[in-house]
């Protein structure tokens, strides 16, 4: 029986361990022949080009900037929600908010995507201007998309302080509000950063929704109201016609997706770690 | 009893907050819809031709997208180079039905998509003068439209000439249609004389998906028949066919003289890109120059474009 276990434990290994070698094969002989600083560093993507360029530099700023504007909106509110609902939220209240920050955590992101076209985007471009299609678009749809998960882990890592913290803070005389964010708050604040890492994760791998949202420009924005592709969007925008060495540059995208995303996985383990240590 | 008090009082505050976020949505789409129904009534007074341009583009490698910079003259070719000069502030999508998406929910768009794709929630534009519709793509005159052509050496026989048959035959004219493209012919249900053999079609790379879907149709019916399907370009193919390494040479252009000199040729397809800007645009008509201004980034608002 334990044999069981092992094999499926094994599973997500050998998912993950056939994903990197798939992406590093087919992608590293592709930034090989490009050139890692013309591919990395590139501001030129034109792929159907004679000569073809390959630089994803604008994508990768793009991710970030995408991120960068869903963690400054999602950010705030979410944790300000966590303590709500840890601290100051009435039962029955709770009961309402819970199930929809969950629920918000079930929509497919296809239908975040379609509500920000429909939605989002038109209202941006009759209140800021430009075409909607834009950074500023895409960092509020992912702001609502990274909610529920940085809501739930700060809010269990708000009610893992032990109690007699807070009403110790209460017994020398502060408020309600002084206790939680002086001394609750802080106490926990690796497993709200834990949270926001997991957001970040979440909203540097979004395709669907802010494919339809972003523009897709291949460009360095300037402004909010400017739009920007993202790397995941460069993959799925161009897979379907692309041959060759273009395909090979989109799997080369991939890699360096896969390695934003290996770089958060590894922070967060290191955040991890030391909550372990303090705690 | 106070604590009732105040859940009550939070469930009411949630309500009124709910209704007036309700109140608010609907109070929006209301007044956007009465927006548009005011702009169809007095339609040329409503739109904003100081508007900037929308310029929607589909991505790199989307053979609409090759087809629509080549026509128009944004793709610039200079001896082995080729760059496509489009805008790098357009907005970019992968697929027609998003180009249509975009220009219908934005007023200041402009797209293209194939003639075959084209619907009543857009507007396509009149290019020159000339309306885009199927007989005018046809006879050329609509100038973002090319003619797909087959070339071969002599007489056709056997696995090639039954092929062609079925290209321009009922069911060969279907699958054309079913891939966007305007059929030439009405032709007539096909009858397979079921020949067997080799024979390959090469050429260009614009022809080729529409080829392969021909080829599949073709091989459901005379399963005898192995047709290889080589990708390269116009040129390449019409050379191959007069050297004889092909059967069949597939072009997206008209032949040039030395290549209708030495090979027979007919048109098995045509392709029409449509311009399309959205139904309360006040534009009709575009020169191709406009076009080519608006997607290279040189023309940036409608007025400029907009008498």
């Amino acid at each position: 029986m334990q044999g069981v276990f092992f094999l499926t434990a094994i599973t997500s290994i050998a998912a993950v361990a056939l994903i990197c070698i798939f992406l590093f094969y087919n992608g590293v002989p592709a930034i090989a022949e490009i050139g890692f600083f013309d591919f990395v560093g590139g501001q030129q993507w034109a792929p159907t080009n004679q000569p073809p360029s390959y630089g994803i530099f604008c994508m990768i700023v793009g991710s970030i900037y995408v991120t960068a504007g869903a963690i400054i909106i999602g950010v705030p509110i979410g944790i300000l929600t966590a303590v709500f609902l840890a601290r100051f939220c009435p039962a029955p209240l709770y009961k309402i908010i819970k199930p929809a920050t969950e629920l918000l955590a079930g929509i497919p992101s296809i239908v975040y995507g379609f509500f920000g076209l429909m939605v989002v985007v038109p209202f941006i471009r009759d209140t800021f201007g430009g075409n909607g299609s834009s950074l500023l678009a895409a960092s509020v749809v992912l702001g609502i998309m990274i909610l529920p998960t940085i809501i739930g882990v700060s809010e269990s890592a708000i009610r893992a302080v032990p109690e007699p913290y807070y009403e110790g803070s209460l017994a020398l005389g502060a408020t309600r509000e002084r206790s939680v964010f002086r001394v609750m708050l802080p106490a926990s604040k690796s497993g709200i950063l834990a949270g926001v890492v997991l957001g970040i994760g979440r909203a540097i791998g979004e395709t669907m929704a802010v494919i339809l949202i972003a523009g897709n420009q291949v460009q360095i924005p300037t402004s909010l109201t400017e739009g920007v592709r993202t790397l995941t969007a460069n993959i799925v925008l161009e897979m379907g016609y692309s041959t060759g060495l273009h395909r090979q540059a989109l799997i080369a995208t991939g890699v360096v997706l896969f390695v934003f995303i290996l770089l958060i996985t590894l922070s967060m383990q290191a955040i991890k770690s030391r909550s372990e240590k303090n705690g | 009893m106070k604590k009732t008090s105040k859940v009550l009082t939070l469930a009411v505050a949630a309500l009124m907050a709910v209704s007036a976020f309700a109140g608010c949505g609907n109070g929006g789409s209301s007044s956007a819809s009465g927006e548009s129904s005011g702009s169809s009534q007095a339609q040329a007074g409503s739109f904003d031709t100081s508007k900037e341009i929308t310029v929607v583009t589909r991505e790199q490698g989307s053979g609409t997208r090759d087809a629509f910079v080549e026509l128009t003259g944004v793709l610039v070719e200079d001896g082995d180079t080729k760059t496509d000069n489009t805008t790098a502030s357009a907005v970019t999508v992968n697929g027609t039905e998003a180009v249509i998406t975009n220009v219908k929910g934005n007023d200041a768009a402009i797209g293209y998509i194939s003639l075959g794709s084209l619907n009543d929630t857009v507007k396509a534009v009149d290019i020159d003068g000339v309306e885009v519709t199927a007989d005018n793509v046809k006879s050329g005159e609509y100038k973002i439209s090319r003619p797909f052509n087959i070339a071969y050496k002599g007489e056709l026989e056997g696995v090639a000439k039954d092929f062609v048959d079925f290209i321009m035959s009922a069911d060969g004219q279907a699958v054309v249609a079913e891939e966007g493209y305007v059929t030439v012919t009405e032709g007539e249900v096909f009858k397979s004389a079921n020949p067997s053999g080799k024979i390959s079609v090469a050429g260009s790379s614009s022809v080729s998906p529409v080829m392969e879907k021909l080829i599949e149709a073709y091989k459901a019916i005379n399963s005898g028949a192995d047709i290889e399907l080589q990708t390269t370009d116009s040129s390449a193919g019409m050379t191959a066919a007069m050297e004889g390494t092909c059967e069949i040479g597939m072009a997206s252009r008209e032949l040039k003289d030395e290549e209708a000199s030495a090979l027979e040729s007919m048109t098995i397809a045509n392709d029409g890109i449509a311009v399309i800007v959205n139904t309360n645009n006040t534009v009709e008509d575009l020169t191709l120059d406009q076009v080519k201004s608006i997607y290279t980034g040189e023309t940036t608002v409608w007025s400029d474009v907009i008498k």
